[in-house]
């Protein structure tokens, strides 16, 4: 085995940097895919399939690897610019993203968005690449009772949004939660709520219910006005200039630790097989605004509500690669997609791969870097560019975004009825949103709430129906104290700061 | 007036979304009569019940890479995972047109068991498995460093306290050689379904379960990382690379059927009497992969197990079929919670 030591990996870096003829084409590809509602990394690859099986080993990987990260980098564009969270992953993003582009923030937010990707996901791919080994043991260690404690993190969002209409916000959630468990059971298979559609047996699929309640009741609610900006934001957008993307760039780099603990978030979440970047982005940024000094201002158009997803969702592309590369097993659907493609090429996942083939053991994540590296030359230009999309006049931004919506719905499952679904979502949302019920509550109980009831049912079924379990593991009950402390903790904060301005106006 | 002044409201905006919906739709419409006469006319869609990245994906890509030597078409896999294969099955049967360009890859065990736990929508008389391609034993298995070293170990302390065991679905035949086991030595287990054989892996190697039952070609794909314990085979052909594990029935001198997960493609079987002439085409060039030495190869680089690989044609599919019923029907209650 060749010895492990900086020299290598300065090697192995400049050789990874030669396919920068795959690299850069790819990550291109990524940017676009990844801004198209419904399609993704996992999707995209296996359409290309016939492409990477043809391709020698190594610049498949680079291939497959550059067109997964900068995916995730795509995604957060629409998601910000007009309130289209295309995967998962990005459903945090439009939170304070869109407000901030309605602001005439656009470029700044991508920009931040940019750098919260690109930074965020070099970081965790070089830790990854250092700590490889250490990193996979995670996965030993954080079983369903610990990801039960992972998932309230991210259902505690209900919760906080609750806080400023408690009713309306515990509704909205339970009955995102409603719609969760609309499907088979985990564990006899058993419809409920299917009402007969053969569609609904897998659950509700998750880009309808995104494109629905975000960007198709957004399209509803635009049309009644002539641009998604507000009066201050056509003012700013009058005069676009490159000192706005600098000003995000700016503005990210003041935030150096929010994004590097964000992206850790998403790299010990990815590293664990079955969770994901849906759950990474939101324990970040439900955790940037538990210890935020202005968490009253998430959801308005925070910088730190839209750095802590993006961070987050790019931790987490590194983060399933360890486990696939460690021990064999893929952390998420798009790791899965290149185990067929490396066992194809015969490559032997486990210890012995980075003895026997450094340069994919250790080349997939260093080609991950060198992607990220090559992204940050596309924040200026996308970031001042892609923005101009904001002006359109929603005489054609609706009718635009309601057809790549619909089209985006289909493409994952090539089920027409996944287009009436979001239609269906669209107009729940609209309904939603004038009645002043959040969406997100919504979404985050269609998203996480399957993912906690299977958890939940199979550590039920493992200790035969003793509700103790849930309580039997230290570092689930150490993850059960820090969900007290970050759910209290903001309530306590106010207290403390109402009482110092008490005490200084008294 | 210019279009961005044009009044817009809510009934235009719909209208001019479903004609650009509509545009797109036609546009397809020239590609859909440019096909020859000739079979196959176009490409051949495969329903594929499970996920893309599983094994059947594996095993199809391998196959479909050479048949399509033969049959000249292009295959398009079409993933429809849900329900334990509930949802492509029920997708094929209900959706796709009877002609002979539309197959199904199934793996016939489990997905046979679901019917006999809880009967499809459609007439299963309608579906046949014409082309069995491999014959993939269910195994027990943990991982390298288990405490666990022979099945004698798992079968002594089963007796001491219920064992978590990992499998795919309940309703697999892999859960049913458990199940036999646990009958038969009076070990207690408890079956722990993880939805697919990459979960049911994991549950294993991350030491959440006590050890896992799942088809032994995807615990020998892991290598080294697991170690077969018992196969539920009547020989265990794969040797070294299933840890020469003992067979159930070389182990304890029971009388178990083969609990073969087994891979086979499927059609309506309306096209086997409507265009027996496309039929015919399908099944000769199918034998034509078994015989060629590049399917050899293609199965062996994908960590496949040559030796599973086991052509089989529609007697055999339905004797295999017959087999698992009664099996399922035996095991039901259990793998159903529901006591008889």
């Amino acid at each position: 085995m060749e010895e492990v030591s900086f020299q290598m990996f300065a090697e192995l870096f400049f050789h990874t940097l030669g396919f920068w003829w795959i690299i850069i084409p790819a990550m291109l590809l990524g940017l676009i895919v990844g801004a198209i509602p419904g399609f993704s990394a996992a999707n995209t690859i296996i359409i290309l399939l016939p492409l990477t099986f043809a391709m020698e080993v190594e610049q498949g990987v680079v291939f497959m690897v550059a067109l997964y990260a900068s995916s995730r980098m795509g995604a957060g564009i629409p998601a910000i610019l007009v309130n289209i969270p295309g995967t998962a992953g990005a459903a945090a993003t439009p939170l304070d993203g869109y407000p901030m582009a309605r602001a005439g923030l656009g470029q700044q937010a991508l920009a931040m968005s940019f750098v919260a990707s690109t930074a965020g996901g070099l970081l965790t791919t070089i830790i990854a690449l250092i700590a490889m080994p250490w990193l996979a043991q995670v996965a030993f260690f954080m079983h369903s009772v610990e990801m039960i404690v992972v998932m309230l993190f991210g259902i505690s969002l209900i919760a906080t949004i609750a806080a400023k209409n408690t009713l309306k916000g515990l509704i909205a959630g339970l009955f995102g939660l409603m719609i969760g468990a609309v499907g088979t059971d985990f564990v006899y298979e058993t419809p409920r709520a299917t009402f007969g559609f053969l569609e609904l047996y897998d659950g509700i699929p998750l880009v309808p219910a995104l494109v629905g309640l975000f960007a198709i009741s957004e399209a509803f609610l635009v049309i009644e006005g002539e641009s998604i900006l507000t009066r201050r934001g056509k003012e700013l957008m009058d005069n676009p200039s490159w000192k706005a993307s600098i000003e995000g760039i700016r503005m990210s780099v003041k935030r150096w630790w929010h994004i590097t603990w964000c992206s850790l978030i998403g790299l010990v979440i990815g590293v664990i097989p079955g969770a994901g970047a849906s759950i990474a982005s939101f324990v970040a940024y439900q955790q940037s605004r538990s210890y935020s000094k202005t968490p009253e201002l998430y959801g308005t158009g925070h910088p730190e509500g839209l750095i802590a997803p993006e961070a987050a969702n790019n931790g987490v592309t590194s983060g399933t690669l360890v486990p696939l590369m460690v021990i064999g097993l893929p952390g998420g659907a798009t790791a899965a997609i290149m185990l067929v493609v490396l066992q194809f090429h015969g490559v032997n996942f486990g210890p012995q791969l980075f003895g026997e083939r450094p340069e994919i053991g250790f080349g997939i994540f260093m080609a991950m870097a060198v992607t990220y590296l090559l992204m940050i030359f596309t924040i200026l230009p996308l970031s001042r560019y892609m923005t101009k999309v904001t002006i359109v006049s929603t005489a054609f931004m609706a009718p635009v975004i309601i057809s790549f919506t619909l089209v985006g719905s289909f493409v994952p499952r090539e089920f027409g009825f996944d287009m009436a679904l979001a239609l269906g979502f669209g107009v729940l949302g609209y309904i939603a949103r004038r009645t002043n019920y959040h969406v997100a509550a919504i979404l985050i109980g269609i998203i996480l709430g399957p993912l906690l009831e299977q958890f939940f049912l199979r550590a039920i079924r493992m200790a035969n129906g003793d509700l103790t379990v849930l309580f039997s593991s230290r570092i689930g009950n150490g993850l059960w104290i820090a969900l007290v402390v970050t759910i209290a903790l903001p309530y306590v904060l106010d207290h403390l700061r109402a009482r110092r301005r008490r005490r200084e106006t008294a | 007036m210019t279009l961005f002044d044009k009044p817009f409201d809510r009934r235009t905006l719909l209208q001019g979304s479903a004609t650009i919906l509509g545009a797109a739709a036609a546009s397809s419409v020239p590609f859909a009569g440019a096909f020859g006469a000739g079979f196959p006319d176009g490409d051949i869609s495969v329903t594929v019940p499970t996920r893309a990245g599983g094994g059947a994906d594996r095993n199809l890509r391998a196959f479909t890479g050479i048949w399509k030597k033969y049959l000249d078409a292009t295959f398009k896999p079409d993933f429809k995972p849900g329900a334990s294969g509930r949802v492509g099955y029920e997708f094929f049967m209900g959706k796709k047109e009877a002609n002979g360009q539309n197959l199904l890859f199934g793996n016939m065990g489990p997905e046979f068991l679901n019917w006999v736990v809880k009967p499809p929508t459609f007439d299963l008389a309608d579906l046949t498995y014409f082309a069995r391609v491999d014959t993939d034993p269910g195994a027990i298995f943990v991982r390298a460093d288990s405490p666990f070293k022979t099945i004698d170990d798992v079968v002594a302390e089963g007796k001491k306290r219920t064992l978590n065991v990992s499998t795919s679905r309940l309703a697999h035949p892999a859960s049913v050689g458990l199940l036999a086991l646990g009958e038969h030595t009076g070990a207690q287990f408890n079956l722990i379904p993880l939805s697919g054989g990459k979960n049911t892996i994991a549950g294993v190697v991350t030491g959440e379960m006590d050890l896992g039952t799942l088809t032994s070609g995807s615990v020998a794909a892991k290598g080294a990382a697991l170690r077969t314990l018992l196969v539920f085979n009547d020989e265990n052909v794969a040797g070294d690379r299933l840890n020469n594990a003992p067979t159930m029935n070389q182990k304890y001198g029971t009388s178990l059927p083969p609990l073969l997960s087994s891979r086979a493609f499927g059609i309506q079987t309306s096209v086997i009497k409507d265009h027996p002439d496309r039929f015919k085409i399908l099944n000769d060039t199918i034998k034509q992969v078994f015989a060629d030495p590049e399917y050899k190869e293609a199965v062996i680089k994908a960590k496949g197990i040559w030796e599973y690989i086991n052509y089989g044609d529609m007697d055999d599919t339905a004797k295999y079929l017959k087999g698992i019923e009664e099996v399922g029907s035996k095991f039901k209650p259990l793998l159903t919670g529901k006591p008889a």
